[in-house]
């Protein structure tokens, strides 16, 4: 093995770059790029996303975490990333162990790794960072000797599937809590005790979970019996961490001097939704609501602007028409956009928050590209059962508003295997698709154009569906043909995802602590970048499966008792189970649950942090 | 005085350092657009749905390869002078980027790329070699009427693309390589296939481009 020293790491990752591809993505120093001396610092933490730089150096929550860190002198955050397959071959030829980009140190000098989970197809990209890290993967097998490893983002709201391999986790948002574990874990340096002792400090932090203080015990069936903490400083659940107000935007932004997939200036205007949607993880996990102001997002583009140079600007958010300040917004990006001679991506905008006023407003921005609206499912009364209640009159209001306004392509977005639905639910997407297109048609003529992206229904934790069944691939597949059947000669494009890739997420998602066991044998027989449907390999999954002794169907294919324990009942996202299960029943009776901006609920958000919000500026959140 | 009259050229002369060495061509031409917007200064962009700063660099510099000498020019609606140009280049260039001169150029001059001649390069190696193999090598080439390669399944004589290739001693035992090849429209040859003939790969070479010379 070579030596670990920075400058002969440096001349060895030289020697192989010129025979991989891309090689830029594995040596830094870009613009606003923050480096400090080694020794300059007390701890040192690499932030890793578990996928390649094209894709981790443009996701916004690395960005924001690397700014926070490095604006405290006594940390240094630097990145590192996975190698693609013929760097990973060429690092391990040479024994070569993944480095941080700035420093190129070894991922074993840090003394934290902090990991992001947004999704559960990173998760054997995750275990092959710390094996190219030459790190232990299990936590119970590293020591004091080996960095601490914590992990965050939107997957770990269940983080049993991948806890035997983290130290701690961070539920929830992290802008506040990553400090926190920074400042915990020097105490513990300067107490000089022992690894158990930091992992209990860690648990005592709000929304750290540390997964070896706790035992899970199973009924003879696989069930989860108990979720017990194991420790007197264990709390009993974990609830979310999130911030009373809206943290400040990014102040530096980093310039790649290659190519990756989002190369614009992206800024948060809203965290949560109110809208109730029963299948969204996103719009349940990330509540409440809170706002940025039209002035601070407009300063933030234009700063982000000035410092990198980028031709397009894009808005964040999970709903944004529903931002209460949407007109203003836009009205100043189109000043913006103007002056500075840039772009805009629009988001996906809600079909009920539509008005001729904003059409109007979005218009003068004149961007390019179609207009997506996702009304997710084919009737009216699946529609309901999802709670997302649009009328079919509505959405073809819209869709003719939209062509009217100037635009040529629309992107309807829908998901299949929703709990409830029947053929006649799936052909009806056919049939209003095509009325969409014939809107466009009278407006635009031949040049409307129709994309249709179908995407499948996976039970999510913490959503009112995490008790449904995952569909059968094979009646996916029939509905799936179904839909081709159905668009035939319609001359609208649709795009689906693959049944097989979609079944590993229902494993993953709704997944227990004994699942950490399939991940192992999977990422040992080879898998990696699962999130790549050229990479995905559904028979090494099956192996794994046989491997560890566990039946896939019990993940994916069962419906869960209401009353059952669920792997992640010890994890408070905000919103109480007892209200998922009155909106999951609510779903079965065809029964909706209007968005509770306008009437309270009680999903539980208010009544867990109820101290928080009196510290929230101006009301701050948008519940009523 | 009409509008056009104030449009100005300016060429930039600059380094692309070794921190910038895995940055390919079509990346350098987007870094520069980048940097052009970060500099503040009046950039002249093209018309339409996505404004482009419009720039035009002399020659493409293969990825891997760091440079001394790498030029472009590009456009302005308004003049400004020199030193205030160069400095708000400097100060909005990524690191490994160093901005060594800007002039203006006349509105009718040629492109870049069209008055490309020859460009000079530096070669050192990872790991020691011996002078005199390494003129050994120099020489048989050199001595070559034809040296028949393909490029692109295209076969092309790489001989007269070698206007100069020599050894050059640093230290009592560390040598480099210095070459000139031809880079004219059509005609361009590559020093990693002038090393290839002398049985070097990319990996045991650092490339330094010197010298662009226009005709």
């Amino acid at each position: 093995m070579p030596e670990t020293q920075p400058e002969t790491l440096q001349r060895w990752v030289e020697r192989i770059l010129p025979t991989v591809a891309k090689p830029g993505r594995y040596v830094g120093g870009e613009l606003n790029q923050t480096i400090k001396p080694w020794d300059s610092v007390h701890t040192h933490l690499a932030l890793v996303f578990p996928d390649i730089y094209d894709l981790g150096q443009s996701n916004l929550g690395i960005a924001l975490l690397y700014d926070i860190l490095n604006q405290r002198d006594d940390i240094a955050a630097e990145r590192a990333f996975s190698p693609w397959i013929d760097m990973e071959a060429a690092m391990r030829a040479a024994e070569i162990p993944l480095f941080s980009l700035e420093s190129k140190r070894a991922l074993s000098e840090f003394e934290i790794i902090g990991v992001s989970l947004p999704y559960e197809t990173l998760y054997t990209n995750f275990l092959n960072i710390l094996d190219l890290a030459h790190l232990p993967l299990y936590s119970r097998e590293r020591t004091k000797e080996h960095p601490l490893v914590i992990a965050g983002g939107q997957a770990v709201y269940n983080p049993e599937p991948v806890a035997p391999f983290v130290d701690a986790f961070v539920i929830g948002e992290g802008e506040d809590a990553i400090l926190e574990v920074v400042d915990v874990y020097q105490a513990w340096q300067d107490a000089g005790e022992t690894r158990e002792k930091l992992l209990v400090r860690l648990g005592g932090i709000p929304g750290v979970y540390v997964p070896s203080l706790y035992d899970i015990s199973y009924h003879n069936d696989g069930r989860v019996n108990q979720i017990n903490p194991n420790n007197p400083a264990a709390k009993q659940t974990v609830d979310k961490r999130i911030m009373a107000a809206f943290p400040p935007p990014l102040t530096r932004f980093m310039v790649p001097n290659v190519e990756v997939v989002h190369e614009r200036v992206s800024v948060e205007i809203m965290r949560g939704c109110t809208r109730g949607c029963r299948f969204c993880h996103a719009g349940m996990v990330n509540r409440p609501i809170r706002e940025r102001s039209v002035d601070e997002i407009l300063s933030a583009l234009r700063s982000g602007l000035e410092q990198t140079g980028y031709e397009e600007v894009s808005l964040l958010s999970l709903s944004s028409s529903d931002h209460s300040q949407i007109i203003a917004l836009i009205k100043g990006l189109s000043d913006l956009l103007c002056e500075r001679q840039v772009n805009i991506s629009l988001p996906s905008l809600r079909i009920e928050s539509f008005s001729d006023e904003l059409m109007n407003e979005l218009q003068a921005l004149s961007p390019g590209g179609g207009f997506t609206l996702a009304p997710e499912a084919g009737t009216e009364r699946l529609r309901n059962v999802i709670n997302k209640p649009i009328s079919d009159d509505e959405l073809l209001a819209t869709a003719r508003s939209i062509f009217q306004h100037g635009w040529k392509t629309i992107k309807l977005y829908f998901m299949i295997g929703h709990p409830q639905e029947t053929m006649e639910d799936v052909a009806a997407i056919t049939e209003l698709s095509r009325k969409v297109l014939q809107e466009g048609r009278k407006i635009a003529g031949g040049r409307a154009r129709l994309h249709v992206g179908v995407s499948t229904f996976i039970p999510k934790p913490h959503t009112p569906f995490q008790w449904a069944a995952f569909e059968d691939p094979e009646i996916i597949r029939q509905k799936l043909n179904l839909l081709h059947e159905g668009f035939h000669g319609a001359k609208i494009k649709m795009t689906w995802n693959d049944p097989q890739a979609s079944l590993l997420e229902a494993w993953l998602s709704r997944g227990d602590r004994r699942i950490a066991d399939v991940i192992f044998h999977a990422w040992q027989n080879g898998a990696r970048f699962d999130a790549w449907s050229e990479h995905f390999n559904s028979d090494i999954w099956q192996k794994a499966f046989e491997q560890a002794g566990l039946d896939p169907d019990f993940y994916s294919k069962r419906e869960r008792e209401l009353d059952e324990t669920l792997p992640w009942d010890h994890i408070n996202a905000g919103v109480r189970k007892s209200f998922l299960k009155r909106d999951y029943e609510w779903s079965l009776a065809g029964k909706i649950r209007p968005d509770c901006r306008d009437q309270c609920y009680s999903c539980g958000i208010l009544s867990t942090f109820s101290e928080l919000r009196l510290t929230a500026p101006d009301g701050g959140w948008k519940c009523p | 005085m009409n509008e056009q009259d104030l449009i100005t050229r300016i060429r930039v002369t600059y380094t692309k350092g070794e921190s910038l060495r895995f940055t390919g061509h079509l990346d350098i031409q987007r870094l520069w657009e980048r940097l052009l917007r970060r500099s503040g200064l009046p950039i002249r962009y093209s018309q339409g749905f996505h404004p482009r700063a419009r720039l035009n660099l002399a020659s493409a510099l293969p990825l891997g390869f760091i440079s001394d000498a790498e030029m472009l020019d590009f456009w302005m609606d308004k003049p400004r002078p020199v030193d205030e140009i160069k400095q708000a280049l400097s100060s909005a260039a990524p690191p490994g980027l160093i901005i060594q001169s800007v002039e203006g150029i006349s509105m009718s001059d040629k492109s870049l790329q069209s008055q490309m001649h020859a460009s000079e390069y530096e070669i050192t190696f990872f790991d020691p070699q011996s002078g005199e193999k390494l003129q050994e090598k120099i020489s048989e080439l050199l001595a070559a009427d034809e040296i028949s390669r393909t490029r692109r399944n295209k076969s092309y004589n790489l001989r007269p693309l070698i206007l100069d290739l020599a050894v050059i001693q640093l230290e009592s035992d560390e040598w480099e390589l210095g070459m000139r090849l031809l880079a004219e429209p059509g005609q361009t040859g590559r020093p990693d296939e002038v090393l290839e003939e002398m049985g070097y790969q990319n990996t045991d070479v650092l490339v330094k481009r010197t010298k662009l010379m226009l005709s």
